[in-house]
């Protein structure tokens, strides 16, 4: 579903991406993982489209289209989601009508009918209930207000509206009390999908007790320094990420996570 | 003064004689005045930011009172009960059934007697005039030419519901020649404890490039209550120029609701006194701008009693090479103590052309007095165009909700203090409808 092929990233003449390769299949949850500065958050970035990443080299291919090529609305389009780290605050836009709008723009890019508010509100409210999300968010304007659990349960509720084919989950785990943690992460786990792919990006391994990955990559200065399976995450969480410096990165990549020698 | 104004002075009516002597006079003050300052010009300070060369090239003649009748008109804003067409600055027909203790009239024939107060509030605004002679050659204009208009009395404790006033002008007067500078007086005397909404819609359903000059005066009793709600929405070559001029009683309490959407040159000049003590007004309002519109808002607020309140809130977007001005001034006179004052007037430029000229002005002379301004001029913000473009709506859509979310809160504060959703959500459609769009650069 997408494959990225040594990326490189500049973010105002800084090289943050230094040839990253990612091949996620559609059904997977990969998680990346990596110490604050790697790169995790451009990654997601880039791949929503957002201005100001200038890709000077390596390709994404997404569904067979080029997705550097596209504006951010048509990488929605197309099935691509972000759930942002940091989800902005708009006051004065109701989240109810902000969404509509969202999907009947999404509907109409694929050629699909528009949704009316009885037929929306209907989606909605069987969202809702799969989440175990309550209608206060409805009727209030988009994130304006909301506490941190707030805000991330309402980008996972976006998705679950959206139903991306890719969704790319931004540190939705930063910020969040345990409760909020297994909210969202039952969320997440409600909407997979064997046609839908997720990337986690996550600074901690708590979030992966609830969100099994497939794969867990390990992003450090501008590269995946390190694959493995879910037991990946349990070595980084015992052990930090210093242990990636050094010798032991390269034969890293090669091996499962569990045979890895530590320096 | 300049060649124009002496045009048009030379335009001025003969007085017909079969008026009372005080209006007579009254008129024959503002004449004098029009004739020794002409129509204001960029030298003086309330009008450095506007000119009216616009209405000169369109030719615009004094209106010469000949009797028109309505072809078109534009949708009601809303549905009321009582609708009132002016066209040409003339009252058209009287509406049936007013409630018990309203008093609606044509000027000319409220003149006849019977309103009380009437003359005391029309001999007002020479006397202010004064201290400002050329600031005010329009409201001089209008007073030399008094005639067209309306009265509404409303008696004490009485609620008089709400009124739709749909202004509009005759067709002709297409760019180039034939426009027309019609003149018009509106007046509302509240006695005690009384209420009304005035909902003014100011809408000619076809091209003209005509000059409405409209003064309100509203004299607020005792405890007494306003809502005003104006909605502008004309061709863009037509020109508005008002005054309203509010003067308020101990308690009672004005609200403004402003929508300028539509038209060339508009001009507003709203001026509140709060005479009593703890009279309140509230004033707020939206401008949108595109192409080459100009809108100048000229709002100012003067404590005299004490423990009053006042606040103004105002919103602006400004796309393509339009031009807003927006002059808010909060005066606290000797005596006025205990005054609450808020300022607040925020506004979005969509385009590198466009442009706003935005100043607060406060000025206090009293004791233990809460005032507070500010102005805020920005573009829109990027983060949120990203947030609503990653869900899938393009760059003009999602800068068009976010526009009009920002022009929202004037309707949300109709629809909170008025307790009407539906006309608070007619405005909101109709600014969605035609909010600027932001320039590709912007």
């Amino acid at each position: 579903m997408l494959k990225i092929t040594n990326l490189h990233v500049e973010v105002a003449g800084k090289e943050i991406l230094k040839g990253l390769d990612l091949e996620v299949k559609a059904g997977e949850i990969h998680a990346i993982m990596g110490p604050n500065g790697a790169g995790k958050s451009t990654l997601g970035y880039v791949l929503a489209g957002r201005e100001g990443y200038e890709v000077t080299q390596g390709e994404v291919v997404f569904n067979g289209k080029n997705l550097l090529e596209m504006e951010p609305e048509e990488r929605a389009c197309e099935g691509v989601f972000l759930a942002f780290q940091y989800p902005v605050e708009i006051p004065g836009v109701n989240n109810t009508y902000f969404l509509r709008a969202a999907l009947n723009a999404q509907r109409k890019y694929r050629q699909q009918s528009e949704l009316d508010s009885v037929a929306f509100l209907r989606l909605v409210r069987e969202k809702l209930k799969i989440l175990h999300i309550g209608d206060e968010l409805l009727h209030r304007a988009v994130n304006e207000g909301f506490s941190g659990g707030e805000k991330k349960r309402n980008e996972i509720f976006q998705m679950a509206v959206l139903e991306p084919m890719l969704a790319i989950l931004d540190e939705t785990d930063s910020g969040l009390d345990i409760d909020a943690l297994k909210t969202v992460a039952e969320g997440v786990n409600r909407l997979r999908s064997p046609d839908r792919a997720m990337i986690v990006i996550t600074h901690y391994q708590r979030l992966l007790d609830h969100i099994v990955p497939d794969k867990v990559h390990v992003l450090a200065d501008g590269r995946l320094v390190a694959t493995g399976g879910a037991e990946l995450a349990l070595k980084l969480e015992e052990q930090g990420y210093a242990w990636l410096e050094g010798g032991g990165i390269e034969t890293l990549g090669n091996q499962s996570a569990g045979q890895a020698q530590m320096p | 003064m300049n060649e124009w104004s002496t045009q048009l002075a030379a335009q001025l009516p003969q007085d017909s004689g079969s008026r009372p002597d005080w209006f007579r006079a009254l008129r024959h003050a503002g004449a004098e005045q029009f004739r020794t300052h002409g129509l204001p010009t960029r030298k003086d300070e309330a009008w450095k930011y506007t000119g009216l060369a616009v209405l000169e090239q369109h030719g615009t003649q004094l209106a010469n009172g000949v009797e028109a009748t309505l072809s078109s008109a534009a949708t009601p804003l809303i549905e009321v009960r009582h609708q009132i067409d002016m066209l040409d600055g003339r009252m058209l027909d009287t509406c049936a059934e007013l409630p018990a203790g309203v008093t609606l009239l044509s000027l000319d024939e409220a003149l006849c007697g019977g309103i009380n107060g009437l003359q005391e509030l029309l001999e007002l605004l020479p006397q202010s005039a004064q201290k400002k002679l050329s600031s005010d050659g329009f409201t001089a204009l209008n007073t030399a030419t008094l005639g067209n208009g309306m009265v509404i009395h409303v008696a004490a404790g009485i609620d008089g519901g709400r009124f739709l006033l749909r202004w509009s002008t005759t067709a002709g007067g297409n760019t180039g020649s034939g426009a027309r500078l019609f003149n018009s007086r509106i007046c509302l005397i509240l006695e005690a404890g009384a209420r009304l909404e005035l909902v003014e819609q100011f809408e000619t359903p076809h091209a003209n490039a005509n000059t409405s000059n409209i003064v309100i005066q509203a004299d607020l009793g005792e405890g007494a209550s306003l809502h005003h709600v104006r909605l502008v929405q004309e061709f863009p070559e037509a020109s508005l120029i008002t005054r309203t001029e509010v003067s308020q009683k101990t308690d009672s309490e004005y609200a403004y609701y402003g929508f300028d959407l539509d038209g060339g040159l508009v001009r507003h000049d709203l001026h509140c006194s709060l005479i009593g003590s703890a009279a309140k007004a509230s004033l707020s309002g939206v401008y949108l701008l595109d192409g080459k519109r100009h809108v100048d808002n000229h709002a100012k607020v003067e404590h005299i009693g004490p423990d009053g309140f006042s606040e103004q809130y105002f919103r602006g977007v400004i796309g393509g090479s339009a031009k807003a001005v927006f002059n808010t001034a909060v005066y606290i006179h000797p005596g006025a103590d205990g005054a609450e004052a808020k300022q607040s007037n925020a506004n979005i430029l969509l385009s590198k052309r466009a442009e706003i000229d935005t100043k607060p002005e406060l000025e206090i002379y009293a004791d233990e007095v809460i005032a507070g301004h500010g102005a805020t001029v920005g573009q829109l913000d990027e983060q949120a165009i990203f947030y609503l473009r990653s869900r899938g709506l393009n760059k003009d859509q999602s800068k068009r909700i976010l526009t009009t979310a920002f022009c929202r809160t004037v309707c949300d504060r109709l629809a909170y203090k008025m307790s009407d959703d539906k006309l608070a959500d007619a405005i909101s459609q109709r600014m969605m409808d035609v909010m600027p769009q932001a320039d590709d650069a912007g």
